[in-house]
């Protein structure tokens, strides 16, 4: 690995996890989402340290070159996270409308009890 | 037989009393209530000013969202048959006896009104577009879900105490009509349509 690109994965790093730390403290993220980034932050560091491994890794696997890997790799994780915010956003909304309902059902109880009050 | 009317409305002063007055002058016997999706003309304000049975959404939901708060209505107050209409004069009150007498005598646990099982009956039998996508649902439905329904967007329908029980829990938000079908075929409800007539809308349609 050449100096130049170790110094641009360790800042992309260092950003990443500066985003991650004061997302967390502004109570923004919670933890639970956060593990996820902060794993692949350790995966990083790990390629940053021992930049071998990639290439043990890519003959293991029996990809081309590191970098096919690393694209399909981020792929495959990519839409695992996508599909997990759609089931987490499905609920959510389904929550959300339950509870307008129920909240308007409540309103119009109360305005009914005041009027005949 | 306790009757309710649920009547999803999204703007539409224009028709709104209309609608209402015209099912009171039916009968008297039938409940209705309006389910008001956070419209932004002067829906509430009629509402109110004519003292007609209503649930103003605080924001909105889309029909899927309001048609279920009106089985969740339904349901709170032990409703025996809660009928599905529209407020924008699509739909005649006086083929409600219709809707719902395959219900009363137990021969379906869910009735649609369809304008296309009987062509004279119905003068309005919708565009071409709308026909062919009805045609379509209606194929699905047959081949995936085992039922034959010639309109499955019909948007006026009845269902019994059961069904208002599932509905109240769980109905569909982004294309209720034919995907309720679905859920209430798969757990083995009966399904039945009778002929109706439907109007062209008086008022504008939100999808123009």
């Amino acid at each position: 690995m050449s100096i130049n690109l170790a110094i641009a994965v360790a800042t992309t790093l260092i950003l990443m996890m500066l985003a991650l730390i004061t997302n967390i403290k502004n109570k923004k993220l919670q933890l639970s989402y956060s593990i996820f980034w902060l794993i692949a932050g350790v995966i990083l560091v790990i390629v940053l340290l021992i930049p071998n491994c990639l290439n043990v890794i890519t003959k293991f696997l029996g990809f081309e070159i590191p970098s096919n890997m690393i694209f399909f790799i981020t792929i495959v994780m990519e839409f695992y996270l996508i599909l997990q915010l759609m089931i987490t956003l499905s609920k959510e909304s389904k929550r959300n409308i339950s509870l307008i309902q129920e909240v308007s059902m409540l309103k119009k109880k109360v305005e009914e009890i005041e009027k005949n009050k | 037989m306790k009757v309710l009317l649920i009547i999803p409305a999204y703007n539409e002063e224009a028709n709104i009393l209309n609608t209402c007055n015209k099912i009171k002058e039916f009968s008297d016997e039938i409940d209705f209530v309006v389910i008001n999706d956070g419209s932004k003309d002067n829906t509430e304000k009629i509402l109110q000013e004519n003292n007609l049975n209503h649930i103003c959404l605080i924001e909105n939901l889309g029909i899927g969202g309001a048609v279920q708060t009106g089985y969740k209505y339904a349901f709170e107050n032990n409703y025996d048959i809660a009928i599905q209409f529209d407020g924008d004069g699509q739909h005649d009150v006086t083929y409600v006896p219709n809707i719902c007498e395959p219900i009363i005598n137990g021969q379906a646990d869910m009735v649609i009104g369809s304008r296309y099982l009987d062509k004279k009956e119905s003068k309005f039998q919708s565009t071409f577009m709308r026909r062919l996508g009805s045609n379509i649902i209606s194929f699905l439905l047959r081949t995936c879900a085992k039922t034959k329904v010639t309109d499955p967007t019909s948007g006026f329908r009845a269902a019994n105490k059961e069904i208002i029980k599932v509905f109240a829990k769980t109905y569909p938000t982004d294309y209720p009509e034919p995907e309720s079908i679905v859920n209430i075929r798969n757990l083995n409800f009966r399904v039945m349509e009778v002929p109706v007539s439907m109007n062209e809308r008086e008022g504008r349609s939100i999808f123009n």
